[in-house]
């Protein structure tokens, strides 16, 4: 990545670590859930593809659970979407019934809790889960919303003038997370 | 994406852009799909307010517009202008000054006056959309109409398309037309020669007959309602004339099912004239589709139009 | 006494302009014409890049009085036609009550001679009320010296109420003026029916409405032997029927408006109803025919059409505002800019068909910028630039299709002996 003045990009975790970490959420995940019949959903766009890989993970070792998608972009409080202002939507798909089931919803970031808490709504909007716990892989810090994850890849303290960025090699052609500062 | 500058009016198709049209399009699927759900609404525009402003009488589009403002959990006012007031000559820019007041973040109009909405948008922050001003405009309704037809055939350019009826005094014809031609559908129209104008644009080929439109192979047919109400002199003989020579009728309707071509109209339809009973229950008839993809193409252009008060 | 000094002189018999300085005494007669005069203590006007034209004499101009005051008055009407080189005008009969009898017309007389500013000459009507139905007040009219009978903006549609109109006109030698246009074509149409009207989505108005109109009444005019006059002309089609009409010995005249010769339905953009005017403007190829009916002299007159409204009345949409915009105070400037200024004809041309034939045809002499004449010219400073904004009009109309339009030229003054 070229640097612009002022901007620098450091590497914080390699693709072998987010392997790991991925990984581990994965056992995480398991454990807690036992025999018990659950649901993964993955918020659009890198939280969609966190969510299958853990399916993934979880397919090889013999365990099957549905996994759906949810675009949140009509239910955020903010505009805060990467520079623009018109936000091309996806379709949710949410291919099995919300009612009464436990759901587990991915992002690749937690930052200040407002994208999750829209996700909350709008997952909500799809019928009555019998609980919602969240998995994300990194953690950045700087709540805004009293809102946690029960499953944590990896803990990145930040500054408020940073930004983390995760790339994943289905989304962005690379495999990478990143501090990048202004 | 981020090339997108954002718009504050929707007022014809004629100066819309590809990249928009694409843009508005792929969103209204993702609305469609919200029908699935038991929860049809997102609180996208919670807190903003729609005004419904048609000084001409429609149920049809007032309530889809309604409910799409509905399920955004935006504010609706209905505002029906009687045609009194018009006759009392209340101004144009008397009324824009009223809805000034209002504050309302959107405006929806329809007024048989082309160029209406150009002025009201003109004078106010509120973004307007032109729900149908005279002969001149109905771009949601091309939306709808282009959203529809790409679902059947998402391969869309190259296909054809043969608009039947009184292109003349249709809005709809001239927004629908101008974009399935910017989409690279070709477009043909038939009907009574008072009522397909000279002046219409070079890529509307004309047909002198059903023959002929059969021929050209179309993979859709599109109706126009016979606008008996806009008729300010004689333009074909009788209703039964008319029927005769371009409605949709059994004998049309196995051309029809020959072809495998579907059946397409902006509503609402007069039975006994554009089409008849039967053609009414064709399989590959789109019209419904058409309006329930009406509501999501509305969620999706209120969605994408940005009122002065939130550009920055 | 003013000398006008360093300026160049214009007239209708060449296109050349002569150097000249003029000299004007105090009761506003030209007393001497010459190079390098002497004024002695005249107040002296230095006219350098300028050219002294003859005042211009517009057939067709809107003094919205009586009735319509809020839109137009004789005062203001004057003070517009002053600003853009016009000394003369005739008033359309089309305000309220209609002038359609002597007394109608002489209060309105009265009123021009109390202004006391440039000449007007009322127009009379061709029926009573302009309703199409009966004759007006011919010998009334007649013998208060009208200088010609119109419905203004509107047809007769009955073509033997016109024939009856015409004979009996001409038994006094009025000169009847038609607008040509046939009310069940034209019925709702605001815009040239064509690409533009179906681009705009208004109702159309066929070219043809002027065009059978305008046959019908040269036919009529053959045949009662009647001095006709059309109203704007604004298609080739009409310019040959006038053409084949003139070479048959029909007595006959028309004129053409600035705004038909510069402008066309191409120009019309958006719902801008300052491009609303009557007849409505055409696609661009009739610009080049009415040039060449000009040239060729099928076209006798220019004359403006000058339809002032209130912006509030033109600032309904297309559809429903009223027809007309200001056009006085831009004629002589667009003309010299499109059409003088670029070569394709000269002054001498302007002063023919804006000043001297259209006084002839109501009955006048000529003006001219000569030793003993009266002073009646305006000093046109053909270096300096003119931008149309809304300050720029005398008139209390200031819708134009000009607006933003930057002119090449600009008025200096125009003198006018009181007559």
């Amino acid at each position: 990545m070229s640097d612009s003045p002022n901007i620098t990009t450091s590497e914080l975790l390699s693709p072998d670590r987010i392997e790991s970490a991925i990984f581990s959420l994965a056992q995480a995940v398991r454990e807690s859930c036992g025999d018990n019949d659950f649901a993964l959903v993955g918020i659009f766009t890198r939280g969609v593809t966190l969510a299958k890989r853990v399916a993934k993970i979880l397919a090889d070792e013999g365990l099957i659970c549905p996994v759906g998608t949810l675009d949140i972009s009509l239910y955020r409080d903010d505009f805060d979407n990467e520079g623009t202002d018109l936000p091309r939507l996806e379709s949710s798909d949410i291919p099995f019934p919300i009612d009464g089931t436990r759901v587990i919803l991915f992002d690749e970031v937690i930052f200040t809790g407002r994208t999750i808490r829209a996700a909350l709504d709008g997952l909500m909007d799809y019928g009555r889960p019998s609980k919602i716990e969240l998995a994300v892989l990194i953690d950045r810090g700087h709540r805004e919303i009293p809102i946690q994850p029960d499953y944590v890849g990896v803990v990145v303290p930040s500054e408020l003038n940073e930004y983390v960025k995760v790339r994943f090699v289905e989304n962005d052609g690379t495999e990478g997370v990143f501090l990048v500062t202004k | 994406m981020s090339e997108l500058k954002p718009r504050k009016d929707l007022l014809d198709i004629e100066s819309l852009g590809l990249d928009e049209i694409e843009y508005v399009l792929g969103n209204a699927v993702p609305f469609k799909q919200l029908f699935q759900r038991s929860v049809k609404k997102v609180p996208t525009l919670r807190g903003k307010t729609v005004l419904n402003l048609f000084y001409e009488p429609s149920t049809r589009t007032s309530s889809s517009f309604e409910v799409a403002a509905n399920r955004m959990s935006a504010d609706v006012t209905n505002f029906s202008v009687s045609s009194s007031s018009i006759v009392k000559g209340e101004s144009l820019l008397d009324t824009i000054e009223t809805l000034q007041a209002m504050q309302s973040d959107y405006i929806v109009i329809r007024h048989q006056a082309a160029g209406v909405p150009n002025i009201v948008a003109k004078h106010t922050g509120a973004s307007v959309i032109n729900a149908g001003d005279g002969y001149h405009a109905h771009p949601t309704q091309a939306l709808l109409d282009s959203m529809t037809f790409r679902e059947v055939h998402p391969d869309y350019a190259g296909k054809r398309i043969a608009i039947v009826g009184d292109v003349l005094h249709s809005r709809v014809a001239r927004s629908t037309s101008t974009l399935f031609h910017k989409q690279g559908i070709e477009v043909g129209v038939l009907g009574p020669g008072a009522l397909i104008p000279e002046g219409r644009p070079d890529f509307m080929q004309r047909f002198q007959s059903w023959e002929d439109v059969f021929d050209w192979k179309p993979h859709a047919i599109y109706l126009l309602r016979v606008q008996m109400e806009r008729q300010e002199g004689p333009f074909f003989p009788s209703i039964a004339e008319y029927h005769k020579m371009y409605g949709m009728n059994s004998e049309r309707l196995v051309s029809m099912r020959k072809l495998g071509a579907y059946l397409m109209h902006p509503g609402p339809v007069n039975r006994g004239v554009e089409v008849t009973d039967e053609a009414m229950g064709y399989e590959k008839s789109l019209i419904s589709t058409q309006v329930e993809n009406g509501i999501a193409v509305r969620m999706a252009v209120l969605h994408w139009l940005k009122p002065e008060t939130q550009m920055d | 006494m003013r000398l006008f000094k360093n300026g160049k002189i214009a007239s209708g018999a060449s296109p050349e302009l002569v150097n000249a300085d003029v000299l004007v005494n105090e009761d506003g007669v030209i007393v001497e014409v010459g190079p390098s005069l002497n004024g002695g203590d005249a107040e002296v006007t230095d006219c350098s890049g300028c050219v002294m034209v003859p005042g211009m004499f517009d057939l067709h101009v809107r003094g919205r009085e009586p009735g319509f005051e809020h839109k137009e008055t004789l005062k203001t009407c004057a003070a517009a036609a002053l600003h853009g080189g016009i000394t003369g005008v005739v008033l359309m009969p089309d305000t309220s009550p209609p002038i359609d009898s002597g007394n109608q017309l002489k209060s309105v007389q009265d009123r021009i001679v109390e202004l006391g500013s440039i000449e007007m000459l009322q127009a009379g009507c061709l029926t009573a009320g302009r309703a199409g139905k009966e004759l007006a007040g011919y010998s009334g009219l007649a013998a208060l010296g009208v200088p010609m009978l119109t419905d203004s903006d509107r047809s007769i549609d009955c073509p033997d109420l016109l024939r009856r109109c015409m004979e009996y006109a001409r038994d006094f030698d009025l000169l009847v003026t038609s607008h040509c246009e046939t009310s069940a074509l034209a019925k709702a149409g605001v815009v040239n029916e064509g690409r533009l009207s179906y681009r705009l989505g208004l109702p159309g108005l066929p070219a043809i409405s002027q065009e059978i109109s305008l046959v019908r009444d040269l036919a009529l005019a053959r045949h009662t032997g009647v001095r006709l006059h059309l109203q704007q002309i604004s298609t080739g089609v009409s310019l040959d029927a006038v053409r084949l009409a003139k070479r048959a010995g029909v007595r006959v005249s028309c004129e053409v408006s600035p705004h038909h010769l510069m402008l066309s339905e191409e120009d019309i953009t958006n719902y801008d109803t300052a491009f609303k005017i009557q007849p409505p403007l055409q696609k661009r190829e009739n610009n080049e025919a009415l040039l060449a009916g000009l040239l060729d002299d099928t076209i006798d007159v220019f004359a403006s059409g000058h339809a002032p409204h209130t912006a509030f009345e033109k600032s309904a949409d297309f559809g429903s505002a009223p027809w007309g915009a200001s056009a006085l105070e831009t004629a002589v400037l667009a003309i010299y800019d499109r059409f003088i200024r670029v070569g394709k004809f000269n002054w001498d041309l302007l002063i023919r068909k804006y000043s001297s034939a259209p006084r002839q045809l109501v009955g006048l002499d000529p003006v001219a910028i000569s030793m003993g004449e009266k002073a009646n010219f305006f000093v046109f400073d053909v270096e300096a630039e003119t931008k149309i904004t809304p300050d720029y009009f005398r008139s209390k109309c200031s819708v134009s299709p000009f607006m933003e339009e930057t002119f090449q030229g600009q008025f200096r003054e125009t003198l006018i002996e009181k007559y």
